[in-house]
């Protein structure tokens, strides 16, 4: 028994040094900020958004924390931002995931006097109400309706919304965007396909199967789209559908290649990672900020500029 | 057997000996002392790894008391129902479940924010109810039970808020329960004179707007006090609960004298359910919105910290003041990771490795002093 | 075979005539009768399946039997539950059910009985009143408890059934079932349970001593039952049959039920 005691202290020993050497990197001498997502750790494509920290960090000097809710809670994100307010950083950039949860957490940062910006969900409008001091992304509700026209344009009538994400706020938005464009009633056009692939290919299947008048499809991003594109590869309905989808990865690409997907929606993330990073970097050194928000998209890639984005895709894209 | 009536002044004398070892030993053999061990390790831990980054100023002291807080709520009612012998898995999908009982009804169909309150409480405890029931009556094991439970409540949840709001996060709970008692209750600041007086003194820091940097004590953390409180006085101080305990530890053996072992089950689902609803209630009522993802995993945690303190897996032995500190343990590890600085992507492997030693610590304390085998 | 008590002028404490117990097709009890009485050991032999413990259970008020009758202190009664037998001063020490390991001896002595403390509205175990019961109580019977605080699963097994047997007699059993309480005992151990068993006896409690062991039952009992297939083969008085006799009774007509089957049925 006294052994086992001595082989934890021991273990403590050895684990504090490697922590504590971890620890002094966080407070190097360049600025420290914080990065709060809302995303959960399976979420893939925030990993554009860490290289981009990465990438501003080593090109400012400064130091980025990357933190989020691991279950993608909002309810634990409040605290984290709390609890990132609480280290007194030199800026917060957080996306404003659920307004009414963050508000009093973003604002009692605000008030601490912690320069905050926010970035990807959210409304340009609640981030001045909050105080921040801008907002870089992507109107969601935008971004699905200009999908919802392009598609209104090839000639949809009747669609399906596959929503990976269906207990965020934002992703419903685009869901309803993309409905208004058409003029279609949202209704049970949208599914709740979970994040699971199995899943989300067994559900689109079954949806199109009972709705077989359907020829539209918005995907909410890779983790939708890409078992969807893997089912039509399967039953061969290649070009049946005007396949739209948000955000991409290397399966997309190549869809978009191959003509299954017609475009996909690009609010290009990696600018929502580097820009709050050099932004607060120059406002804490200079005192310089630009006046106006700034929109990342909606930028569509299409078989005519899929060559670039490929390439990088996953990484920077 | 005749010597029994004989040998009193012998016996008392020896009485008295036995007595005070009996009070050493009784301190020694205590379930939570595991926990409080950890918790100490844990804060001496942090105490040298986490220095100079705030985690020890009043707002960074704030953060992570609240985050035991809350965790103390759930692992209460956890604690109690492992010690009955059973599981509730269902608990995290409670926390969701009963913030849209709470928010639909006020938001969508213009119910005062006090019965919609009541009306959660009322749902959640049927549901306790209705497990506690199934439980008892099928024999079948709560883990799997609840498991169902589990995904039926988070399915409701979606599934009813889409039907009844059209959308899975319910918001503007706000615009009604402002300035209403429900929120005074559950959401409310206690002693902001003190924390003002504190921040004048210059015990804590002061925002640059003149205001403290804690204006209070968050009434999720005085709820949290006054559960694990009574959660403990009814575990060792009550008949019910003695009875938790009998029933947790060999229900049969129970049974054979009478004791209501299936009425005690039923009444501990429902103090879950009850908990998780508090739970609950103080989110929705601070952020004033629910939301059909709230509470994911909450009923892992709340049985990990149960379990740090002291709960066997197995029933019949635990504590409330043990599970109160295996959430302040499992509250403090897992935000003073994010105060070390640490790298994200390892956070929940350090979450992890954290926790097993404090585990592993706490039961070998209390190997050592229960002299277990 | 005659079947016979040692004190036929006195009512008995419990009394079952043509007790019939069957669960479905299954008949586990074809017509019990037997008595105890107070100050005397009954001891019930038989071997597995011959429906000791469905006899138990149903003096007890776990099963309802599907016939017979049923006395205690000669008036005939019917138990709904268990609590109803104990309420009637029938307690049933089960071999392995009686004690909560995990629990202190206190809490597993007051089990189910916890005594109250008045706050008010608010009712409070009297822990303190518990332990010096307890204490006081495993003193009588020349058990020196250390601590009343201690787990129950600190104790030797039988410690554990004297424990048991101690609580059921301090809330006033009239009769004490004992289910095989040596059955898993040392030879020291086991002569802790008998001496026991034989003081309870002394104080004028009626005890029904179940067990597969005709030395143990010999060592306490007045008289002895034995069962066999749900039937009673006869009750005798210690005076009327050696240990011998005992012996053979249970074995010998285990080896005749063999043999009669070998044969056919011709014995």
């Amino acid at each position: 028994m006294a052994s086992l005691v001595k082989k934890l202290l021991t273990a403590f020993a050895v684990a504090v040094p490697v922590m504590m050497s971890i620890a002094p990197a966080a407070h190097a001498d360049g600025e420290r900020f914080v990065f709060v997502s809302h995303a959960p750790d399976t979420d893939s494509w925030w990993n554009v958004i860490k290289n981009a920290l990465k990438n501003a960090a080593k090109e400012t000097g400064t130091t980025v924390e990357y933190r989020n809710p691991p279950t993608g809670d909002i309810a634990d994100m409040a605290r984290i931002i709390e609890q990132s307010a609480a280290t007194n950083p030199d800026g917060i950039i957080t996306t404003i995931a659920d307004f009414d949860v963050l508000k009093a957490s973003i604002e009692q940062a605000i008030a601490k006097g912690i320069p905050v910006m926010t970035v990807n969900s959210g409304t340009a409008d609640q981030s001045k109400q909050l105080g921040a001091l801008m907002h870089i992304g992507q109107p969601e509700y935008d971004a699905g309706k200009g999908a919802g026209a392009r598609a209104k344009a090839a000639g949809v009538t009747n669609f399906v919304c596959v929503n990976h994400y269906i207990t965020n706020a934002a992703s419903v938005e685009r869901c309803q965007g993309y409905a208004d464009a058409l003029g279609v009633p949202l209704g049970d056009h949208m599914i709740d396909s979970s994040q699971d692939p199995t899943q989300v290919y067994n559900k689109v299947k079954a949806y199109l199967t009972a709705h077989a008048d359907t020829n539209g499809i918005l995907t909410l991003g890779p983790n939708s789209a890409e078992p969807t594109i893997k089912l039509l590869r399967d039953t061969g309905e290649t070009s049946k559908y005007n396949f739209i989808t948000f955000d991409l990865s290397a399966d997309i690409s190549q869809g978009i290649k191959d003509g299954i997907v017609e475009s996909a929606i690009d609010q290009q993330p990696y600018l929502q990672g580097y820009l709050p990073v050099v932004l607060l970097t120059q406002y804490k050194r200079y005192g310089v900020m630009p006046a106006n928000n700034i929109n990342t998209g909606p930028g569509f890639v299409t078989k005519d500029n899929i060559g670039l984005v490929e390439k990088l895709a996953g990484e920077y894209r | 057997m005749a010597n029994s009536e004989t040998s009193v002044p012998a016996a008392r004398s020896s009485d008295e000996r036995l007595r005070r070892q009996s009070i050493l030993r009784s301190m020694l053999s205590r379930p939570e002392l595991g926990a409080v061990a950890g918790a100490i390790l844990v804060f001496i831990f942090f105490a040298v790894t986490a220095r100079g980054t705030g985690m020890f100023a009043a707002d960074g002291v704030m953060n992570w008391v609240t985050v035991a807080g809350q965790l103390t709520i759930i692992a209460t009612g956890a604690a109690l129902l492992m010690i009955g012998g059973e599981f509730d898995l269902s608990v995290g999908s409670m926390i969701g479940f009963a913030g849209m009982m709470i928010a639909i009804p006020t938001v969508y169909f213009g119910v005062p924010i006090a019965l919609s309150v009541l009306f959660a409480f009322c749902g959640a405890l049927l549901i306790g109810f209705l497990n506690g029931v199934i439980v008892v009556r099928t024999r079948l094991p709560s883990f799997i039970v609840t498991l169902a439970s589990l995904y039926i409540l988070r399915g409701m949840t979606i599934a009813l808020s889409i039907l009844f709001a059209n959308r899975t996060i319910v918001s503007g709970v706000k615009n009604f329960a402002d300035d209403s008692f429900v929120s005074w209750l559950f959401a409310g600041k206690a002693f902001r004179g003190f924390f003002i007086w504190l921040a004048e003194a210059g015990v804590i820091g002061t925002l640059p707007n003149g205001q403290p940097a804690v204006q209070g004590i968050p009434a999720v953390v005085l709820w949290a006090f006054a559960i694990a409180a009574v959660g403990h006085i009814v575990l060792t101080r009550t008949r019910f609960g003695n009875w938790i305990f009998a029933s947790g530890g060999d229900a049969n053996a129970a049974r054979n004298v009478g004791v209501p072992v299936a009425r005690v089950k039923i009444t501990l689902f429902m103090v879950t359910a009850f908990c998780a609803t508090v739970y609950a209630t103080c989110q929705v009522m601070e952020f004033g919105s629910a939301a059909a993802d709230r509470g994911v995993l909450k009923e892992f945690e709340a049985i990990i910290a149960a379990v740090i303190g002291g709960c066997l897996l197995t029933g019949g032995y635990g504590s409330v003041i043990g599970a109160f500190f295996g959430a302040l343990i499992f509250g403090v590890v897992q935000m003073g990771i994010l105060f070390t600085g640490a790298p994200n992507d390892w956070f929940q492997v350090f979450l992890g490795l954290m926790l097993l030693t404090a585990v592993l610590f706490n039961s070998v304390i209390r190997r050592r002093a229960t002299g277990e085998r | 075979m005659t079947a016979t008590t040692n004190q036929p002028s006195e009512t008995p404490i419990i009394e079952v005539r043509n007790l019939v117990k069957h669960f479905g097709a299954v008949v586990a009890l074809a017509g019990v009768s037997m008595k105890v009485h107070a100050g005397e050991v009954l001891c019930l032999l038989g071997d597995n399946g011959a429906g000791k413990s469905t006899l138990i259970k149903t003096l007890s008020g776990v099963h309802k039997p599907n016939g017979g009758e049923y006395f205690v202190d000669g008036k005939q009664v019917t138990f709904q539950t268990p609590r109803d037998a104990l309420d009637a001063g029938i307690a049933t020490v089960y071999q392995d059910l009686a004690m909560v390991p995990l629990m202190s001896i206190a809490r597993n002595f007051f089990m189910g009985r916890e005594p109250v403390r008045k706050f008010g509205p608010l009712k409070f175990m009297n822990m303190g009143f518990a332990e010096d019961v307890a204490r006081q109580e495993m003193r009588k019977i020349g058990i020196d408890v250390r601590d009343p605080g201690q787990a129950v699963g600190t104790l030797s097994g039988g410690e554990r059934q004297c424990v048991a047997i101690a609580r059921a007699v301090y809330f006033g059993a009239k009769v004490l079932i004992l289910d095989e309480p040596t059955s898993a005992l040392g030879v020291a151990q086991t002569s802790m349970v008998l001496k026991y068993v034989n003081l309870v006896r002394s104080r004028g409690l009626g005890v029904i001593f179940i067990t597969h062991n005709v030395r143990h039952a010999y060592a306490v009992g007045n008289s002895f039952t034995v069962l066999n297939r749900g039937r009673t083969l006869g009750t005798f008085s210690k005076s009327e049959i050696g240990i011998e006799e005992l012996q053979n009774l249970m074995a010998g007509d285990k080896e005749l039920q063999s043999l009669s089957d070998e044969l056919g049925g011709m014995v």
